[in-house]
């Protein structure tokens, strides 16, 4: 037991326990002690032995408030789920999800069972997509041409206006870009989510994200996907206004908990992109 | 159908844009708040770490999860809460109602007295 704490990565059906073999190779934290698998009624969980010291609620905030000790934990956390998801379903938890001994942590998800098998049925054979859309180019606007000052008052009001107006025209357009991309996309899902919209200084890009949005797609289903971003992309209508990314698959991080079935953008967005989701 | 996902890695990225590598923030948006909420025995709380590493906008959902969990000490924290603050207020509103009517008491006790 290495005298330690439990960390939890991620859940799986019981019967998934032989596919968890191919786990032995994962180092996870680098402080702990390799990855095993903890049977759990019906349930199986993937944990590590971490050194209790280590991973004290004061040690765990100061490494996690140093961006490189929290970007290694991220990565190592992730690492295991990805694994584990890409062997069969598997429902990711947070994080900092830490138990004090093996016996404390088989009873919290013995307690949580229940929820844990529901979300396993709703993923099983399904696989999360990220998409992230950006609004490319600059809003257009009759800027004039540099250099020619406007004749009069009334000029530099009329062509601030224009600008004004231009750049509205430009918003709608990105708007309804959005909503046409998640509308497609969602049509090749088993379930959507928008997810918050990360800020210039996050992503480090200049255009700004207008969609950030995680799809949950049927195995058989993901090349549809696919091709469905690939002719969006290709849509000469999209390519002045968009840029669409995509990222996966990933485990079905954002399709875990079965209660909440609202977007987390929607009430984020201000202006909102959103009108009424049937 | 069996339990493995063994189609995904047949999925070919046919796309002229394969997704791309997953950076940081879709990683830590994902494990920090996303998957099933269980309580843990340590509770963090992701306020701090955000705080210090990355911009609000990206763990504001964090809040929510870590508030699921029972991590909520921020609630009663004046500078991280209006109802904390509303607390607050509440609170210095009863205190100075106390000291006026012990004023009151006085003023009336040395006026009995002369």
């Amino acid at each position: 037991m290495n005298g330690g704490a439990v960390r939890v990565f991620a859940v799986c059906g019981g019967a998934a326990t032989p596919a968890l073999a191919a786990l032995a190779g994962l180092r996870g934290h680098a402080e702990g002690t390799a990855v095993r698998c903890l049977r759990v009624g019906a349930l199986a969980a993937v944990v590590q032995d971490v050194p209790a010291a280590q991973f004290t609620a004061d040690a765990l905030r100061t490494h996690l408030s140093d961006r490189a000790t929290l970007e290694r934990y991220a990565r190592a956390h992730h690492e295991v789920v990805a694994a584990v998801a890409a062997a069969g379903p598997a429902v990711p938890v947070p994080l900092t999800t830490l138990y004090a001994d093996e016996a404390r942590a088989r009873a919290a998800i013995a307690r949580e069972s229940a929820r844990f098998l529901t979300v396993l049925d709703r993923v099983r054979g399904r696989a999360e997509w990220g998409v992230k859309v950006f609004a490319v180019g600059p809003a257009p606007g009759p800027d004039g041409t540099p250099g020619t000052p406007p004749r009069s008052g009334r000029a530099y009001l009329d062509r601030l206006r224009d600008r004004q107006r231009g750049r509205e025209a430009h918003r709608d357009a990105v708007r309804a870009a959005v909503d046409r991309i998640d509308a497609t996309l969602r049509a090749t899902s088993a379930a959507a989510r928008r997810l918050r919209t990360h800020g210039t200084d996050l992503t480090g890009e200049a255009q700004p994200q207008v969609l950030n949005a995680a799809y949950l797609v049927d195995a058989d289903r993901c090349d549809e996907l696919t091709r469905a971003v690939a002719a969006l992309r290709a849509d000469p209508e999209f390519g002045t206004l968009v840029r669409i990314e995509t990222t996966g698959p990933w485990a079905p991080y954002s399709f875990a908990d079965e209660t909440d079935e609202t977007d987390e953008a929607e009430d984020a967005d201000r202006g909102g992109v959103d009108d009424d989701d049937a | 159908m069996s339990g493995a996902l063994e189609p995904l890695t047949a999925c070919e990225p046919i796309d002229p844009c394969p997704p791309r590598a997953a950076n940081l923030a879709d990683i830590l948006e994902r494990v920090l708040d996303k998957g099933i909420v269980i309580a843990g025995d340590i509770k963090i709380n992701l306020l701090d770490i955000e705080l210090l590493t990355i911009r609000l906008r990206l763990f504001i959902s964090s809040v929510d999860t870590a508030k699921k969990a029972g991590i909520d000490w921020w609630e009663s924290e004046p500078a991280l809460s209006s109802r904390a603050a509303r607390d607050a207020l509440a609170e210095e509103n009863a205190r100075l109602r106390e000291r006026l009517t012990a004023l009151e008491d006085r003023s009336r006790e040395r006026e009995e007295d002369r």
